[in-house]
């Protein structure tokens, strides 16, 4: 991996780009989008919460968890060149309750509009045999868009390589055993329609209810849950979904704690959305501090992060203020 | 023996260096699964990365540090993520991630030049040939000379490999002695130095030349049973194996110890029928115990003029004929003739001086005085060791056989007592060994309690000078120092730092507190703390670190196993112990005979009519014991006086 990049990022600048080294305060995650979707209720009638204690897990259960990483590499006059890379993983969690690493993928890309290109670099580029995406000369002009546009690119890049890599998993899945997907199962066909396969979201950017029922969806005590509801909006594929509030959110903010989970659309998520609410209850512990995010990341979420992150190039990383080497005294 | 064949190595873990934790020439760090084998002592072989052709540098080191934590940033969050109830803590569906983090200390690199940091390479366990490279013991056990012993099985990592010390840095010349600490109890350290003895004795190179011990007891019955064989268990077998000696008791042992205070008792635990015949009495006289007669002064508050009194004792009056300066004539060969002597100038300086003269051949009557209460202290106190006739049964000096044992009991000897053997026989073993006459060519010198003789602060005595000089000049004579203790810290610094060789078996925590022990990790200090019996940590010239290896249990007997399986036979009287003195001698000797003979006779007659016949080992034992004993004198009644009347009687008249 690292020698391709080595490659290709002398390649281009050898080629005549500038060198550069700039990580985007933005380019380790995503960000959200804030808009409303709506939703049809599928149980209870109008929104309702119900209380969950804590049960047991399947006896197995496989997260699957993707990264992006993305930073500039060089400028071709203004043009920006990105260099992203983009992992996933599915760990498998057995009788012993340590995750084993059962399937992952990672890929790095260079990104940026080609036909903007002078054409010594955009050949050195495709000669590398690197991945490339085009991002399109529309998304050209200001330096400050293309870097959005790229962000997109990698964003998608991620979609596609989590699903790469959770398709087979929940294929393969033996009988009993579940699969849970950080984030919307609603961007894949076939983990949507599986029945034993969960997205569990952290980032609620869309909102699905409004007014009183939205007041109940996010003021939702500790230990509760929503009735599962349909979310419209942009799903692309048919999910079932329920809110269900991990930790006491008074105190902190109306998101503190709260999970939106998908499952298939299928009236058995409705009957079997209380006990997977209690196993997800349950994986509050361990926490997954000192992440930021501890309140609503799943601990083995956080183990697959911990995991393809302890893989991924130390050089796409966010350094410090300083770019002189960072001291350990 | 070295198991050169190389299995497939065993891969378990990986170098791990930080920028606070970095790797160096002398210490690195590496994980491992969480389950896994390693453990304090280890010995882990890393493999550098190879540039082209050229393999890579390649590291031994023994783990001595470890440490394990988890992804938790801080114990709260433990406590947040279990809602406070710790039964709940470990009922969470995910384990977190945890490591096991080992630090080692470098052992050896090769190449050993230039000299750099650990590479960051993979870590194997190390197999037996691995073992021997970390432990430069390649250097001692190949060659047309050999001089490996083995000392015990280094276990770890599942594998064992054998331990060898090397013959030159133990028993000389370029370095030698032993010393070996641990907590009573645990039957490490007298255990210890009985295999390592049996293994001396079977792989002692045979271009070295013969060596004997000659094993001081100082407590119970711990090496009375050294020819007796113990029970072993399968495992010991194993073991024994495993480093090619050969299981059994020592062939060649020879037993002395002084007589009870009766004179004819040996003062010793193997006194059961079946084994007396195998300790010899050791019985010194006049002469012997004036040659070390400074063991006696540092003791007490003799000085210096005391020490030229002895001096002129021993120069100008034993064994001739002196005249003392008062019209007598004395010839002192015996404590009894000394006490004739001493009496004769007291009276003399009474007589002469009318009880004012203080004054002898210019020695002080004061000296005298103390001279003849510490002499005749020593027969007052070691009344078995020290014979008024002065005879004496001592050890074959220039007769010492090769691979044989000479044990002195002196467990049951006053420690005045202990302290002259112990500087006379050590005395001796010197100066035979100085002339290259004592029929062997090196001699394992064992001594337990050592805290007791060479103090790390008591009086400077006869003993501890002995020690040092043994401890500092012995290598060059082939006197070599076994020394066992409880408390390395109290012994004299110069006689542990002397010893090429340090065991360690299981220590106390005070113990490991002490300035001596900060060279080792927390972690190996814990270990020294819980050793099980049979396992000891290793210091030697060739190792550059401790090293844990266990041992398997000596193949004699346990002393404690000796005296229930041989009890120890009552105390005979004294007749009776005669005769089995006699019949040891000549087992047609009639009880009888020599019981009607003795009848009547002062026992100081008999002891010496005994200690006679068997210096003399006649044919006719009998006979000279009767001939020895002399004829019998019938004492005469003294007649009564007659009584005179006084020719005037008392007169009643005051005046």
């Amino acid at each position: 991996m690292s020698a391709s990049l080595s490659d290709w990022t002398e390649r281009i600048v050898a080629a005549g780009a500038v060198p550069a080294a700039f990580v985007p305060p933005a380019s380790g995650g995503r960000t959200d989008v804030e808009e409303f979707a709506g939703a049809e209720l599928v149980e209870d009638g109008p929104l309702a919460l119900h209380a969950i204690l804590p049960g047991p897990a399947p006896a197995a259960v496989t997260f699957l968890d993707g990264i992006q990483q993305w930073a500039v590499v060089g400028y071709d006059g203004v043009v920006p060149i990105v260099r992203g890379y983009v992992a996933a993983a599915a760990r498998r969690r057995g009788g012993d309750r340590r995750p084993r690493t059962i399937r992952e993928a990672a890929r790095e890309l260079a990104v940026a509009p080609l036909t903007l290109l002078r054409a010594s670099v955009r050949r050195a580029i495709e000669a590398s045999g690197v991945a490339v995406v085009d991002v399109g000369a529309d998304a050209a002009g200001q330096p400050g868009r293309m870097l959005a546009a790229a962000q997109q690119a990698v964003n998608a890049e991620r979609v596609r390589i989590e699903i790469a890599v959770a398709e087979p998993v929940a294929e393969r899945l033996a009988v009993g055993e579940w699969l849970v997907v950080d984030g919307l199962l609603s961007e894949s066909a076939r983990l949507a329609g599986h029945a034993r396969t969960l997205g569990v979201i952290k980032s609620h950017s869309a909102q699905y209810f409004e007014g009183m029922e939205q007041q109940t969806a996010l003021t939702a005590p500790a230990g509760t849950r929503t009735s599962v509801f349909r979310p419209r909006g942009r799903a692309r594929h048919e999910v079932y979904s329920w809110y269900l509030r991990l930790w006491p959110w008074e105190g902190n903010d109306l998101l503190f704690g709260l999970l939106r989970i998908e499952a298939r659309a299928h009236p058995e998520t409705v009957a079997a959305a209380t006990a997977v609410s209690g196993w997800l209850l349950a994986e509050r512990a361990p926490l997954a501090a000192p992440d930021a995010r501890w309140d609503r990341l799943l601990y083995p979420i956080h183990d697959v992060e911990t995991y393809l992150r302890s893989r991924a190039p130390r050089d796409l990383l966010a350094g410090a203020a300083s770019r002189l080497p960072k001291t350990g005294t | 023996m070295i198991d050169r064949a190389s299995p497939s190595p065993i891969l378990v873990g990986r170098v791990v260096a930080t920028e606070l934790k970095p790797a160096t020439p002398h210490q690195f760090h590496f994980w491992t699964a969480t389950e896994t084998s390693m453990g304090i002592g280890a010995i882990v072989k890393v493999e550098g990365p190879g540039t082209g052709d050229q393999a890579g540098r390649i590291v031994y080191g023994v783990v001595t540090d470890a440490f394990a934590y988890s992804d938790l940033a801080t114990p709260l969050h433990d406590v947040v993520g279990a809602e406070g109830d710790p039964a709940r803590a470990a009922d969470a569906p995910t384990v977190r991630q945890e490591i096991r983090l080992w630090t080692a200390a470098v052992l050896r690199q090769i190449p050993e030049e230039p000299l750099q940091p650990v590479p960051l390479g993979r870590v194997f366990v190390a197999s037996d040939a691995d073992v021997a490279a970390a432990l430069r013991m390649d250097a001692y056990l190949s060659g047309a000379t050999p001089t490996g012993i083995p000392v015990g099985l280094y276990t770890a990592g599942g594998l064992e490999s054998p331990v060898y010390l090397d013959a030159d840095f133990l028993l000389g010349p370029e370095a030698a002695h032993l010393n070996i600490s641990g907590v009573s109890g645990l039957a490490t350290k007298t255990s210890a130095v009985e295999f390592l003895l049996a293994s001396i004795f079977q792989h002692f190179p045979a271009h070295k030349g013969r060596i004997a011990a000659v094993c001081f007891n100082v407590k119970g019955p711990d090496l009375c049973f050294l020819d007796q064989a113990g029970p072993l268990a399968d495992e010991d077998r194993r073991r024994y194996e495993r480093l090619g000696v050969t299981p059994e008791p020592f062939p060649e042992v020879r037993y002395y110890a002084p007589y009870k205070a009766d004179g004819v008792n040996v003062n010793t635990l193997r006194t059961h029928p079946d084994l007396a015949s195998s300790v010899e009495p050791l019985v010194w006289g006049l002469a012997e115990v004036l040659d070390y007669a400074e063991v006696l002064l540092n003791r007490d508050d003799i000085d210096a003029k005391a020490d030229a009194f002895i001096d002129f004792l021993a120069d100008r009056v034993l064994g001739r004929d002196f005249d003392d300066g008062f019209g007598g004539t004395h010839r002192v060969q015996s404590f009894a003739d000394l006490d004739r002597l001493f009496r004769a100038i007291f009276d003399g300086l009474e007589v002469q001086s009318g009880g004012r003269g203080d004054m002898w051949r210019t020695h002080h009557i004061a000296t005298i005085r103390k001279v003849r209460n510490r002499l005749s202290n020593i027969t007052t106190r070691c009344k078995g060791l020290v014979a008024d006739d002065g005879a004496s049964s001592d050890l074959p000096w220039g007769a010492f056989e090769d691979r044989a044992v000479y044990v002195v009991d002196l467990a049951n000897v006053d420690p005045l007592g202990q302290d002259l053997v112990f500087a006379r026989i050590v005395s001796k073993l010197r100066e035979h060994l100085e002339r290259r006459d004592l029929g062997v060519g090196a001699v394992v010198v064992f001594v337990d309690e050592l805290n007791k003789y060479a103090s790390a602060d008591g009086p400077d005595t006869y003993v501890k000078k002995m020690l040092l000089d043994i401890s500092e000049r012995g290598r060059y004579l082939g006197l070599v120092l076994f020394g066992a203790e409880q408390f390395r810290s109290q012994v004299h610094r110069r006689v542990v730092g002397n010893a090429g060789t340090q065991l360690f078996g299981r220590m106390d925590m005070d113990e490991l507190a002490t300035p001596g022990y900060q060279v080792l990790s927390p972690a190996t200090k814990i270990k020294l703390a819980t050793l099980p019996a049979g396992e000891l940590m290793i210091r030697h010239p060739h190792f550059t670190q401790p090293i844990f290896v266990r041992f398997p249990r000596p193949a004699v007997l346990r002393g404690r196993d000796g005296v229930e399986r041989f009890r120890p036979a009552d105390d005979l009287p004294f007749a009776d112990a005669v005769v089995r003195q006699l019949v040891r001698l000549d087992r047609g000797v009639r009880p009888n005979q020599v019981k009607d003979l003795i009848e009547g006779r002062e026992e100081e007659d008999v002891r010496r009519a005994v200690a006679a016949t068997r210096r003399a080992r006649p044919a006719d034992v009998a006979g000279f014991f009767r001939k020895s004993l002399g004829s019998r004198v019938t004492a005469d009644t003294p007649r009564a006086r007659t009584v005179v009347p006084p020719l005037n009687p008392i007169s009643d008249d005051p005046y």
